[in-house]
Parts: structure tokens; C-alpha cells; sequence
């Protein structure tokens, strides 16, 4: 395979191969970056994780490899061989999901222990089990693909409502037990409450010949007067405890209740206004019912005011007691009138949480063949929820979702509303990549950066936008060292920024975008996508840039781009320097201002004593001041040396670790992280020892120093011995 | 090691991928057998820190040795290792560098292994120039068995085999290797100055070819009086120093004040001083970074390709394969 250096301008200028030379790029090569993780069975990550049923919202969602570490952690002495079992099972539920996607974590487990087991290996069993005690948890075990962002994000909202759904049932039993008592406390005072039947039946069967209750009744409805309620009051109890005793927001168990999980914003739309009236009516409820129980209702004032009760609709507050509206829907099915609808419900501040799925965000732009949308709708629906101002916004790659599991719980209890834009990494056109590689690639190539925008962090804009989970958010492309081996299987490294390029190069819609070149050509003029971005060439370009791949064998190859790649990816660098400026990187206006400042203090005369400072290694007279210092100033060895006083130390920089004093006294005499000796601690033994170590060692580096306890026996003799190695 | 599984960690990115670092203890495996004082000690620590501080993968670093006490060092390295049989480290060697081009090859041999069974193998080494690095434990008598004199014994040394003394001058190992046509790499050390072994040592390893290290070491029970007289008196010990050789710190300049400046391209010179006994020259003698290395000379063009390498490994392990009757199915 030969090509010369005007076959590969030619590509990158025109997207056309002349001659044998260049080669298609096809789906056995991968970005180089990637090489290392051919297998993701045999790695540990975030993946699969658990969508955990026990527990509360900040345990709804748990990754098995933390869940393993964390459960080994507890075992105590056998904690090593445990952990190194729970690899094992871990290894094999990786490779029993790579097949089927999800499944129930019990049965999972207790399988993949099964299969993990080689022959007859107790040992094993005993650690999947324990480890499974340990875990306390179950429910569905999920690995990324086209299901996991809205079955993870549905479980986490179904964890956060039924927290709401809790808190709401305390309130409103709560509430019901005191309107109840108020009903119930009319009766038993009023002349009705007091017949001497109903006297009777109050103490039981025991007494119920011991009293004359004819007479107890006419003492008591003499002597106290009975308390009734206003009958408008009554009604107003009653017609409480009906309102909270049959709202549907929050079913009981064997009820039926409201859905609130939909899959397009319109049906949620109609919905909301459908229960508008029941909402408005149960958060009147426990409002005038809070008063009542408190006996703080003044018909005279409230009545009133109760009467036009949500006349201008609720506000956040009153609405964040009801449940949240769940809408998750696909990238593809976002038309006109559906991004339409979202955007209204958003723009409402009522509390409903949109999940725009996008599998493809390469798909191609209306504009021209070869150029592509970068995502268009999921971004600009974000675009928009941030402009609103008061939505929160988060967006991120479902390689992503467990590490940023808690901005994801709190995007879910934010109480108004809030948009989730996630990348699943799952579509048909990167074959052979598992969709957690493809959507952790697209955050790396900036096409579907990592954010969280939260209203409620901050009044500014550096404090809301958060883009911190982007690798290497300060550069314009994350660089990793590439290791590999030449021909000669040497060891050699290299640097190399994974960019939109390289993501691209991953789907099969654009293998021809993209020329394998021969090794003799890599060192003709060919730079990096980066590099290329930053030139500015003039009439025919002498150098185009590449992309590093590796194949199926494992053999590192250069791909040339052509110019739509890169023109892509200049589009795509725009986008994220936009991103990087509105989260407080390289900001345009502060770095405008700092250029000025460094200008304004260049341009202030240096105080004297500063151009002392500096001129003095030139000055003439400094080399004959210089020579007398140095020989003045006691050399730092000096310095230590004469530090020790009296206390007994080791020339640590000499010692030749032949373990003789440390198996004298491993306590007093240890070695560090050079692995060699030290005294650790002059305590920890006798000055005999001491005086013995440096007789006994072979490089004479070891000072006993004086004496520490004047009652050691034999000392005389031993501070005469310790003499020579002061 | 951090962890026994390549890991990307329970909360971290994808491509941030888990790099395993590792300490000296990392390197050391089970408890050295050596006696107290034993200079084999010294020298598995400096190699141990080499390994650190080059971060080298345990998988892709071998020790090879032959037998005698020097030759227990690949037991007490967590990396590979192969304890081969006497005066045969050298072939070993060559076979795992030939085979394994990508591995890091350290070679620990005594006096005896390599002077004396192993010393055909130790000239056609010279000469072979593979890049390997090579440390001769010298500690100048057979330990192992209990003192017979080595071909480096000095003349009169009082041992087993030479109750009356040893009749020889000794064999100078230096000129040895000085005097093999291919020779690129040549120093002397020895194990009571660690700041020097260990730089020796790292020289040594970034040499690309045969890199020979004569270590002078103390044997603390069969001849424990042998070295003091350099031991105690830094006098008796020649620091050569050079811009392409051995960089010398100021407070090893303060204790060790007689040193010479040496070219270690200077071959002339490298032979007279390496003809010197008393004082001892410590540091890099000679080397040429131009030698071609064997293994270069007869690479095998064909790509070790993923594909390559399976198919290679399941011969092997077709060997240990009972097939049905018939043989290995087509």
C-alpha cells in the first residue's frame, strides 16, 4: 500500500480516494483512545448498576462495584478473600448483562455464583452469600443501553415521590385524626352525648349496674353546658376530611390514583389541567385544615380570603406538596408541537420533570450531506430551559448518570420544574461499541458536554451553571497518554486529544469521511485534529489531519479526516468554548479585563528595590560577594547533622538495608519509603541496643546518640562503647 | 498493588482510567533468606527502587538468575522471574529477550555462576550485546555451599577447596568484558555506597544493550574482614565522574574526596583503570550507545497481532490436550 502526499490533500480537500494508496476506514477500527477497554466485562466501573427498592432516595440507585467494595469492607478478617470472590461474581454478572441488558439482582447474583463456580468451591459460595447478606438491598440490575436513562431516571423519580407520597400521608392522617377529634368532641359534650345510655355504654359492662345514669345524665347536662359548632364550621370539617379522605394524588394501597408518569408533554398537559380544580381543592384542604386543627380559622377573616383559593393558580411551594408530572420522551419524537408543549409547561413553573432521550446525536443536518446536527433538538430545548431561568437543567451521558446520581435526585426534588437531557450512547450505526463506551466517547468529544443547571444554587450565573464533570473542562479537548509497542515491541507513549473527529470515526455513517494512510506516510505532513484546527492555511494546504485508530489486531493506524470532519469539529470546539464561558472558564469579559490589568501594571514603574533584586546576579560586584557566603553559610547535610544533638540518628542516605539493626529492634529501627533505616522511635528500646546496632553495622552509619534513661544498667560501659560513632 | 483487577473505579470518568502505581513494597515478595548484612540486600533494594521509580509493570519485567546466594534476588522481586540452572542465567536471558522483546530483562549472577560454570555464556553475552541489564553479585567466594574459594577469590584467600590459601590471582571481571568484541556497557559499584549503586543501576537500565555491572559486595559471613579496609577508609574508593557517566552528589564529594574524571567512551582508559584493585574504581567505565543489539539484528518482521498470539498460545496449550481418538479435530 503506497500513497504519496498529494492523494491524501486531495481527501482531505474533497472526501474523494485517488488510487490504492488510502484505505476506507471500516468497523473493525476504533478510535485509539478506546483501545483499552475492549472488554468491559473484565473491568470494574459504575455499570451495571442497581435500581435498589430498599432504602431511601439517596440509595434508589447504587453501582454493583461499590456495592461489592462496600460489603467487603464489613468482612472483617476475611475481608481479602471476600473481595477477591466478589470480583469474581461481579466479572460474571458484567458478562451475564452483556447478553441480556437487565435483570432481577437476586436472581442474578445466586446465578452468576453459580456460574463463577468452577468445581465444588465452598469457599465461593459462602462469600457470594455473605456478600449478598451485607448488600441489603434488591431490585433490577441494569447496564447501559437504549432502556437505562428513562428506567433510571423513572426509578429515581419513583423514589422521590414516594418520600413526597410519605410526608403527604403524615400530614394528611395527621390532619384527619384532629378534624375527626373536633366531630367527635362536639358529640360527646352535646345533650345527646349524654343520655344515660350513652353513659352507659361509656363504662362497660362491669359497672353497668353500679351507677344510676338517669341521674348521672341530669347532673351532667345541668350542671355543664354543652359546646356545639357553627354548623357552617361543621360542613367546613366535613367537607375537609371528604376532600383529603378521596384525592387521588396520592392513592393508598388498593386505591386507584392519578398516573403522573407520561411519555409525551401533551398528555401530561391535559392531564394537569383535567386535575387542576382537585389540586387546587386538596391544597385548600390542608391549608384551611392546618388553621382548623390549630384552631386558628377566624371565619371572619379567612372565609373570604379561602373563597378565591387558587383563582391565580398555585405557586411553587403549594405545588411541591402534590406529586411531580414525569414526562420522558425521545429526541426523535420531539416535533414541533411537542417541543412546543414542553417548552410551555417549563416556561408554567408547574412541577413537572421533562427526560429528552437522545440516542443519535450525529445525525445528519438538513444542510448539506456529510455534516451533521450535533443533537440539535435535546440542545436547544436546553437552551431555552436554562434561558428560562427558573428550570433545572441537567444534562449528561448515561456513562454518566450514576456519578452524578445526586445532581440527578436533586434535579428530581427541585420543586418546580425541570429538564433531564441524556445521551443513551445506544444506536445502530456504532457497531461493535458498547453504548456505555459510545456515551462516555461523546461527552470526551464534547458533542454532548456534561451540565447541571440549578436555580436554586446561587444568584449567579457561576454558581448555577456547573460544568465540572467535563474531563479536562479547562481544555479545548481532553489529551490522554496513548502506551503501545512498535514493531520491535518497544515500549513508546504518545499524547492524544480525543475530539469530535474521533468520535465520529466511530459510526458507520461516516467510515468515509475518514483514510486510513500507510505507516510511510505518517511522518509527511500529517498533524493532529487539534493542531489543524489552529492553522490558517493559505491556497493548498501542505498538511491535513488525522486520527488515531487501532484495529481488530490491535495495530495502531492513522485515519485522514476530511474537511466536513473538521469543519464539524471547529463547530463542535465553538460550541463547547460557549459552555465553557458560561460555566466561569476562560471567560471572555474577565479575561479582557485581566489583559488590561497585566497591561496597566507593565506599564507601572518597578519599585527600586525589585530592580535591586533582579539586577543583582548581574551586577559586577555580586560573583566576589557570592564565593564568601557560600563559604559562610553551613551546608544543609551540616545543618542536619548538627541538629540531632544528644538524640541518636542514622546517616539514612548510606544505609545499605542489610536488616541488621532492624532485626535487632524492628520498633526502634525502621525503613522508609526507600527501604532504608531510620529510627522510628528511640524509646521503643534500650541504649544497649542502640549502642549494639552501630557496632553491628557494617557502613558505620548508625549514632547512639546519649543516653534517655539514666537508669539503664551498664551504662558506663556503654557510653565508652558508643564513643567512636559519635 | 493498589488492586487486583484493572479498574476504572466506583466513581469515576470512563476514560480516566485506573493507573496502577506502586511502592517498593509493591516489588518485594516473601522474606530475603540472605544472612544479616548479607550486600545482596542492598542491591535488591536498589533494584526494587529502579523499579518504582520507573514505574515498570510487574508483567512486563523479568529477573533471571542462575544458582547461588546472588541468584535467590528473582524469589524476592514480585515481577517474573526465572531461577535457572548454574552458569546458565545468560542463555535464559537471551531466550526470554528473543522470545519477549517488549520485557525488561535484569540478569543476577555470583562470581561463581558467571565467572566460572557460566563463563562461555558470559563472553558470547558480551558479544551478543541483547539489552538486558546485568548485576554480578562479587562478593568473591561460593556462599551457598559454605565457602569454596570463586575464580575471584583473592590470591591467598583461605577457603574449603583452599585450606592452605588460594593459589590464583584472581580473575578480574572488568577486563574481561573490556576484552569481548560487541561490549557497550561497563561499571563497577559496590554495595555499601547506595546513593552510586543505585545510580549505576539506573544507567545501566536505560543503556540499550548489554549493560554489565560488577558489584563488589561484602559476604558478612564467610569473609567478613575482606572489604574493610575500603569499607572504613573512602580513600580506597575511586569515584569516576563525567558528564556521560556518574553524576556525583556533594555530600557523596564530601566523604569519598578521590575522584577522576572518565570519558566513558574512552576504551583505553577504561581498561588500565579497570585493571586497578586497590584503590577500587566505582562508577561507569565504558559505553558505546552504537553496538547493535542482537535481538534487532534477527527481529522477526511478522506483527505479534492479537491473532498471532492466540494462535500461539493455543498450540501451546493443545500440547497438555487429550483429544478423541483420531487426534486434534480439523
Amino acid at each position: 500500500m503506497e500513497a504519496n502526499p498529494k492523494q491524501k490533500i486531495v481527501f482531505f480537500l474533497t472526501g474523494r480516494r485517488e488510487g490504492t494508496g488510502l484505505e476506507p476506514v471500516t468497523k473493525r477500527l476504533r478510535p485509539a483512545l478506546l483501545a483499552r477497554y475492549s472488554d468491559l466485562t473484565a473491568l470494574r466501573f459504575d455499570f451495571p448498576v442497581l435500581l435498589n427498592e430498599k432504602g431511601g432516595t439517596a440509595d434508589s440507585v447504587l453501582s454493583l462495584s461499590a456495592l461489592v467494595d462496600r460489603a467487603s469492607e464489613e468482612m472483617g478478617s476475611d475481608r481479602d478473600r471476600i473481595a477477591k470472590h466478589g470480583y469474581r461474581i461481579e466479572h460474571q454478572i458484567r458478562k451475564d448483562l452483556s447478553d441480556k441488558g437487565a435483570g432481577d439482582f437476586t436472581v442474578m447474583w445466586e446465578s452468576a455464583v453459580k456460574r463463577a463456580t468452577t468445581q465444588d468451591d465452598d469457599l465461593l459460595r459462602d462469600s457470594g452469600d455473605r456478600l449478598f447478606k451485607a448488600f441489603e438491598a434488591s431490585g433490577r440490575l441494569v447496564d447501559v443501553d437504549s432502556q437505562l436513562p428513562v428506567a433510571l431516571i423513572q426509578h429515581a423519580w419513583g423514589a422521590v415521590q414516594a418520600e413526597k407520597a410519605k410526608a403527604f400521608r403524615e400530614k394528611a392522617d395527621r390532619l384527619l385524626f384532629k378534624l375527626k377529634e373536633v366531630l367527635a368532641a362536639e358529640i360527646v359534650g352535646s345533650a345527646a352525648g349524654r343520655t344515660p345510655e350513652k353513659l352507659k355504654a361509656g363504662v362497660g359492662a362491669s359497672f353497668a349496674d353500679s351507677f344510676d345514669f338517669a341521674a348521672l345524665s341530669k347532673i351532667l347536662v345541668e350542671s355543664t353546658p354543652g359546646s356545639s359548632l357553627t354548623d357552617e364550621r361543621r360542613r367546613r370539617i366535613q367537607r375537609l376530611i371528604q376532600v383529603l379522605e378521596s384525592q387521588k394524588f396520592y392513592a393508598r394501597e388498593g386505591e386507584q390514583g392519578y398516573p403522573f408518569s407520561f411519555t409525551s408533554s401533551s398528555e401530561a398537559l391535559q392531564a394537569y389541567q383535567q386535575r387542576h380544580e382537585d389540586a387546587v381543592e386538596l391544597v385548600k384542604a390542608l391549608t384551611i385544615a392546618e388553621l382548623e386543627s390549630k384552631g386558628d380559622y377566624h371565619e371572619a377573616t379567612h372565609s373570604a380570603l379561602f373563597e378565591g383559593f387558587g383563582a391565580n393558580g398555585l405557586d411553587a411551594s403549594e405545588l411541591s406538596q402534590l406529586p411531580d408530572y414525569l414526562v420522558c420522551t425521545d429526541s426523535h419524537r420531539l416535533d414541533a408541537a411537542e417541543m412546543s408543549h414542553i417548552v410551555e409547561l417549563l416556561a408554567a413553573n408547574v412541577p413537572i420533570k421533562v427526560v429528552i432521550q437522545t440516542d443519535d446525536v450525529l445525525e445528519p443536518s438538513i444542510v448539506a450531506e456529510g455534516h451533521v446536527a450535533l443533537g440539535l433538538r435535546a440542545r436547544t430545548l436546553v437552551d431555552i430551559a436554562i434561558g428560562l431561568s427558573d428550570v433545572f437543567v441537567f444534562q449528561s451521558a448515561a456513562s454518566q448518570l450514576y456519578r452524578k446520581r445526586e445532581s440527578l435526585l436533586g434535579g428530581l426534588s427541585y420543586p418546580g420544574p425541570a429538564l433531564f437531557s441524556v445521551f443513551s450512547g445506544s444506536n445502530d450505526h456504532t457497531v461493535g461499541i458498547p453504548p456505555y463506551l459510545v456515551a462516555a466517547a461523546a461527552v470526551e468529544s464534547r458533542v454532548f458536554p456534561s451540565l447541571v443547571y440549578d436555580p436554586s444554587a446561587g444568584e449567579d450565573w457561576a454558581s448555577r451553571l456547573n460544568v465540572d464533570d467535563n474531563p479536562q473542562k479547562d481544555s479545548d479537548w481532553p489529551s490522554h497518554t496513548f502506551s503501545y509497542e512498535d514493531e520491535k515491541l518497544q515500549s513508546l507513549s504518545e499524547t492524544f486529544s480525543f475530539t469530535l473527529a474521533d468520535f465520529m470515526a466511530m459510526d458507520d455513517r461516516f467510515y468515509r469521511q475518514f483514510s486510513v494512510a500507510p505507516k510511510s506516510e505518517w511522518a509527511n505532513g500529517m498533524i493532529s485534529v487539534p493542531d489543524a484546527l489552529d492553522r490558517k492555511w493559505t491556497g493548498v494546504p501542505t498538511e491535513v489531519p488525522y486520527i488515531a485508530l487501532v484495529d481488530d489486531q490491535g495495530r495502531l493506524q492513522r485515519a485522514v479526516v476530511d474537511d466536513r470532519t473538521l469543519l464539524e469539529a471547529k463547530r463542535c470546539r465553538t460550541m463547547w468554548h460557549s459552555l465553557q464561558e458560561l460555566g466561569g472558564i476562560h471567560n471572555s469579559h474577565a479575561e479582557r479585563m485581566l489583559a488590561l490589568e497585566r497591561k496597566a501594571r507593565a506599564e507601572i514603574p518597578a519599585a527600586p528595590m525589585l530592580v535591586a533584586e533582579a539586577a543583582a546576579p548581574l551586577a559586577p560586584a555580586a560573583p566576589a560577594a557570592a564565593p564568601a557566603a557560600a563559604v559562610e553559610a553551613p551546608a544543609p547535610e551540616t545543618l542536619a547533622e548538627e541538629c540531632h544533638g544528644d538524640d541518636p540518628y542514622i546517616e539514612t542516605a548510606r544505609c545499605t538495608t542489610c536488616n541488621e539493626c532492624t532485626q535487632l529492634n524492628a520498633k526502634m529501627f525502621a525503613y522508609n519509603e526507600n527501604k532504608q533505616a531510620y529510627i522510628a522511635d528511640p524509646d521503643a528500646g534500650t541504649y544497649r541496643q542502640l549502642v549494639e546496632a552501630a557496632e553491628g553495622c557494617q557502613v558505620s552509619i548508625i549514632h547512639p546518640g546519649k543516653p534517655r534513661n539514666p537508669k539503664e544498667p551498664g551504662l558506663e560501659d556503654l557510653i565508652k562503647r558508643a564513643e567512636s560513632f559519635m | 498493588m493498589k488492586t487486583t483487577l484493572p479498574s476504572i473505579g466506583a466513581s469515576e470518568c470512563l476514560l480516566r482510567m485506573y493507573d496502577e502505581k506502586h511502592e517498593i513494597e509493591d516489588y518485594q515478595k516473601g522474606v530475603p533468606r540472605w544472612c544479616t548484612g548479607c550486600g545482596d540486600n542492598a542491591i535488591l533494594t536498589a533494584v526494587q527502587k529502579l523499579c518504582r521509580d520507573e514505574a515498570l509493570a510487574p508483567e512486563k519485567t523479568v529477573f533471571v538468575s542462575g544458582i547461588g546466594c546472588s541468584s535467590r534476588l528473582p524469589h524476592y522481586m514480585n515481577t517474573y522471574g526465572f531461577h535457572g540452572i548454574h552458569g546458565r542465567a545468560f542463555p535464559v536471558a537471551e531466550g526470554v529477550k528473543m522470545a519477549r522483546p517488549d520485557l525488561k530483562v535484569f540478569v543476577n549472577t555470583g562470581d561463581g555462576d558467571c565467572c566460572s560454570i557460566g563463563a562461555a555464556h558470559w563472553i558470547h553475552a558480551i558479544r551478543y550485546n541483547m539489552d538486558m541489564t546485568v548485576m554480578l553479585h562479587d562478593n568473591q567466594i561460593y556462599g551457598l555451599t559454605k565457602m569454596q574459594a570463586s575464580p575471584t577469590s583473592p590470591i591467598g584467600t583461605k577457603s574449603n577447596t583452599t585450606p592452605r590459601g588460594s593459589y590464583l590471582e584472581a580473575l578480574n571481571p572488568l577486563t574481561v568484558t573490556l576484552g569481548i568484541s560487541n561490549v557497550s556497557f561497563v561499571a563497577q559499584v559496590v554495595d555499601w555506597i547506595p546513593d552510586v549503586l543505585y545510580q549505576v543501576i539506573h544507567a545501566a537500565y536505560h543503556h540499550k544493550g548489554f549493560s554489565f555491572i560488577r558489584i563488589i559486595q561484602r559476604c558478612p559471613e564467610w569473609l567478613p574482614k575482606l572489604m574493610d579496609p575500603w569499607l572504613h577508609d573512602p580513600q580506597r574508593v575511586m569515584l569516576l565522574h563525567h558528564e556521560n557517566g556518574l553524576q556525583i552528589s556533594p555530600s557523596l564529594a564530601k566523604v569519598y574526596t578521590r575522584m577522576e574524571e572518565h570519558d566513558p567512551s574512552d576504551m583505553n582508559r577504561a581498561r588500565e583503570i579497570a585493571s586497578s584493585i586497590d584503590p577500587i574504581p566505582v562508577g561507569i567505565l565504558y559505553r558505546d550507545d552504537d553496538i547493535p543489539c542482537y535481538e534487532e539484528t534477527r527481529h522477526d518482521s511478522k506483527l505479534r497481532t492479537t491473532s498471532l498470539i492466540k494462535k500461539g498460545l493455543e498450540a501451546e496449550l493443545d500440547k497438555f490436550t487429550i483429544w478423541p481418538e483420531g487426534g486434534k479435530p480439523a
